[in-house]
């Protein structure tokens, strides 16, 4: 059997182009579709809030006080007369953003210190040294010093919460980086005569991206509910600014008589953290055991 | 007309440093390893685990540092003073195709991007000269052009070592190394693999080491072969004499041990004993403890390679004057 | 002619992925009489460790279905078997080895204690009368050393070493099927021929029945008595081991033994299968091997071939070639 007809034979067996295979996983999986909705959802409210609801989020109108929710104020309004619903529109935008700023900047952050960490073993021990420091704070208490350190405004929210959680992300990039490294496909890399940029660049990055990926959904949601509560303490975004944390904080005095005040926040920040957690979920279970070779 | 070997490998030694039971132990992979290759021809090195192929096989395509010992590839001498600047300048001219063929691609990259990848480090090639170059090596290799946009997981374990194939001859290397390029794959997808490796060398004139356990493989593909055991090569010979007549009885013991297809071929006793940690291995000759031939000589004093007729090699003192 | 042992009858398995079920083995019928040796082999995707963990209901429980099918133990069927039948059954009855003891082993225990908790299990023994087994079990599978052995942790054992106490634990209640799944496929040539040699013996010592799993023609050529042929999850062929390589039947078979690198061959090119090994989701017409066989022809294309007597003792799943035989031709 000569191989002159295994040209034609391997390429009637190469499967049809499976281009768009992953994009329809996604779709068919429940988790992700639930909650990426769902966050899409609040993201369209956050940027949309002018055009839903035309009401000031700061106007007070005193005779307007602790009306409960009804078809004028679909979420009733606070002890200022402000209307709650149009002020937990205005707070996702805070949230959201807080979201996903400490989400892309620490994540940028871990993955280049991950992947130096992972490269050169002389300053490993240094750097994970002090991602163990870091780490031995509780994040909220390490936010919550530096928040009050730099002054009650959303870049101080954003810059602590993304150094508190920097060190997370640290380990599993590094982790990734330290597994791919040893790869068979990086030592081919090598033997072309690749330098070392060429291989953090083109392979171990693009393998330590799925994990990481994973990671940072869950960071997305402990930003925004870390924000809640650093607005909450009062060292966060300060009221008449909405954050979903101090509607929250101020409606704590009035629990009894405008439950209404805290609720609705309360649901709003439930709902993005359960929905982060599902899309967080479902990409795990996508990403991780189809690719044999990855991280 | 004696060739110019393009590898000289002469006294190679390994040692690696492991962290054990609190202290540090040296674990010598290679002790004084010396072989020759020519151009055209394969040498198959033969092997079982703890024999230091695999780590020769590195050392040969710059993975790893020697730690003594010379290795000249086309005359250069990788590991003199300026073995880094001696390795840069023939790089072009060797490669290495890997065992595993789901860790040898990443998994992110177009095989078309992992096949260009040595043109695209070597940084001359035009966009199209480029894309050419994929398009004959998918061919050289029997994988269809319309491969090049897909993904390595989308391909069989078979295909995705074509690839790795292609990957190797992209800047059109002579001296390939390949370390178990058949171990992981199905016995029918082997036999392709093996005859696209001789067809290859035929049609470009490549030289091969072939580092294998599997001891019929290499029969097949080999011109010559050198077996090793714990660190050292314990005999080199030709194909035909190696399989025919081995010399020494780790040689001995290696293919009495294979099993054979055939219900009725004759079955040889079976050699007792492990292969020695490398942290500690016997004194003398390594293998003394696992032969039935050992003397006290053997207990005592290490066998050099050395020559016994015929192109033959062989360590062991039952060969020496 | 007493009933077999162990009978494997028209087994069917399926797994699950993301579209839906995919048939992993499809009507696998196979008998092994008491004492016998049967060696399965296949490539990947064949099916013939599906086959095996199956016979003791070791499939992962929810991604994996059996669709139909007995295997019957003694006349029991296991398959309905309720789960203390099982438990009472795995380990004494019909024991297991893998290919990679490491990771059959539990690391944070010794070899005495896991080998104590068998023992504990099936045999009620303890303390001093355990050790006492253990050392004398290690003593069997020719651990040399064994007192002492049996005090270290795996990773102080090398591979094969490992492997004997993993076989060393499989008769530790003197089962009478031992099913052996790639066992030496991880280890070096040499103690392959020695944990081949052990297996032997072992099974002459002990009146075992053994089902030996392996992708390797010559391991399975000198170890079985009977061989069955796996192919893309069908049993393509089955015959005893002598009548298979002089004269196999199917076409799959023959090129298998063709493709196999002999020692003693002067080829200079190996003998080829054209094509690819198809997974278990390709829906392929007719016979599985059809797309590879240079000998196919309309009816292979058209529509599943059965299983056919070639003669008393061989089997084969290929219509045409069986006819070829008869009439005196191939």
């Amino acid at each position: 059997m000569t191989d002159v007809g295994l040209g034609s034979l391997a390429a009637a067996e190469i499967a049809a182009p499976r281009r768009h295979g992953t994009l329809r996983r996604l779709l068919r999986h429940r988790s992700f579709m639930i909650g990426f909705s769902i966050i899409l959802l609040l993201t369209l409210a956050a940027v949309l809030a002018p055009l839903i609801s035309p009401i000031d989020p700061s106007a007070m109108k005193v005779r307007l006080r602790f009306r409960p929710p009804s078809s004028a104020f679909w979420f009733g309004t606070d002890m200022f007369g402000r209307d709650v619903f149009t002020r937990v529109l205005y707070g996702a935008r805070i949230s959201l953003f807080v979201g996903f700023s400490v989400c892309v900047v620490s994540g940028l952050c871990s993955a280049i210190i991950g992947v130096i960490a992972a490269q050169f073993r002389r300053l490993d021990g240094a750097i994970m040294r002090l991602m163990d420091a870091l780490m031995s704070f509780p994040a909220i208490l390490l936010a919550l010093g530096i928040a009050a350190a730099l002054g009650p405004r959303v870049s101080s929210v954003v810059i602590a919460l993304t150094v508190a959680y920097i060190p997370a992300g640290v380990r599993i990039v590094r982790a990734a980086a330290l597994t791919v490294r040893e790869m068979d496909y990086v030592q081919a890399a090598q033997v072309s005569g690749a330098s070392s940029l060429r291989i953090v660049i083109r392979h171990i990055l693009p393998n330590c991206f799925s994990s990481l990926l994973v990671h940072l959904t869950f960071i997305f949601a402990y930003a925004m509910l870390a924000e809640a509560a650093l607005s909450f303490i009062g060292v966060g975004i300060q009221p008449p600014i909405a954050s979903w944390g101090n509607i929250i904080a101020e409606g704590r005095d009035y629990a009894t008589e405008a439950w209404w005040v805290m609720l609705f926040p309360g649901i709003a920040i439930s709902l993005a953290a359960l929905s982060l957690n599902l899309l967080g979920d479902a990409l795990g279970d996508m990403l991780d055991p189809r690719q044999k070779g990855g991280a | 007309m004696v060739d110019q070997p393009i590898v000289e490998v002469r006294d190679l030694h390994k040692t690696f440093a492991v962290k054990r039971d609190g202290g540090v132990s040296m674990l010598h992979a290679l002790s004084g390893v010396n072989f020759d290759i020519v151009g055209g021809e394969t040498l198959g090195l033969v092997g079982e685990s703890g024999s230091g192929k695999t780590t020769a096989g590195r050392i040969l395509v710059g993975l790893l540092p020697a730690t003594s010992g010379t290795v000249s590839l086309f005359g250069h001498s990788i590991t003199g003073p300026d073995g880094k600047a001696q390795l840069a300048s023939v790089r072009s001219r060797l490669q290495l195709v890997f065992q595993d063929p789901y860790a040898s691609l990443n998994p992110r990259m177009r095989i078309s991007n992992a096949i260009a990848e040595p043109l695209d480090i070597a940084g001359t090639y035009s966009r199209k000269d480029r894309n050419d170059r994929v398009a004959e090596l998918l061919e050289l290799v029997g994988l269809p052009k319309n491969s090049v946009e897909r993904y390595p997981h989308e391909f069989s374990g078979g295909q995705r070592q074509r690839i790795v194939i292609a990957r190797a001859l992209a800047l059109n290397p002579d001296f390939v190394v390949c370390d178990e390029p058949v171990s992981a794959l199905d016995v029918s997808i082997q036999a392709q693999i093996v005859n696209l490796l001789l067809d290859l060398q035929d049609r470009l004139g490549l030289s091969y080491l072939f580092i294998a356990h599997d001891l019929a493989v290499v029969r097949a593909v080999s011109t010559r072969v050198a077996v090793m055991y714990a660190g050292a090569i314990v005999e080199t010979a030709p194909k035909a004499q190696i399989y025919s007549d081995p010399q020494h009885p780790y040689s001995r013991a290696l293919l009495d041990a294979v099993p054979r297809a055939d219900p009725d071929a004759v079955r040889h006793p079976v050699v007792a004993g492990e292969v020695p940690s490398l942290l500690s291995r016997p004194p003398g000759c390594s293998f003394h403890p696992r032969c039935a031939f050992a003397t006290e000589r053997c207990r005592v004093e290490v066998p050099l390679l050395r020559d016994s007729g015929a192109g033959r090699r062989v360590a062991c003192h039952l060969f020496s004057t | 002619m007493s009933s077999p042992l162990l009978s494997i009858q028209n087994l069917s398995v399926q797994f699950r992925v993301d579209t839906g079920w995919v048939t992993a083995i499809d009507d696998v019928s196979l008998d092994l009489a008491a004492g016998e040796c049967v060696g399965l082999v296949g490539e990947s995707g064949s099916g013939k460790s599906v086959t095996a963990l199956s016979i003791l209901r070791l499939h992962e429980r929810t991604t994996t279905r059996i669709s139909s099918g007995l295997i019957l133990y003694q006349g029991q069927d296991l398959l309905r078997a309720p789960g203390s039948a099982m438990r009472r059954i795995r380990g004494s009855e019909i024991a297991m080895i893998f290919q990679d003891p490491m990771s059959s082993l539990n690391p944070v225990l010794t070899i005495a204690d896991q080998m104590s908790e068998t023992l504990r299990q099936h045999q009620g023994l303890a303390g001093a009368a355990a050790r006492k087994r253990v050392v004398e079990l290690l003593g069997l599978v020719r651990i040399p050393d064994a007192a002492r052995r049996a005090d270290d942790y795996p990773h102080h054992l090398s591979g094969g070493m490992r492997q004997r106490v993993m076989i060393a634990m499989a008769i530790a209640c003197k089962p009478r099927l031992l099913i052996a799944d790639e066992p030496t496929t991880a280890l070096d040539v040499t103690i392959q021929a020695q944990i081949m040699e052990l297996l032997r013996d072992l099974r002459r010592e002990l009146s075992m029945s053994v089902m030996l799993i392996s992708h390797d023609l010559g391991v399975i050529a000198e170890f079985a008595q009977r061989v069955i042929v796996m192919y893309a999850g069908r049993v393509v062929e089955g015959a005893p081991v002598a009548q298979l390589f002089r004269r196999p039947v199917h076409p799959y078979t023959m090129g298998l033994i063709a493709a196999v690198p002999k020692l003693d061959s002067e080829a200079s090119r190996l003998a080829t299968i054209p094509g690819r090994i198809p997974g278990p989701q390709e829906v392929i017409r007719g016979c599985r091997f059809s797309p590879r066989c240079t000998l196919a022809r309309d009816c292979c294309l058209a529509e599943q071939p059965s299983m056919q007597l070639v003669s008393d003792h061989q089997s084969a799943r290929c219509p045409p070639r069986i006819l070829a035989l008869s009439e005196g031709h191939g």
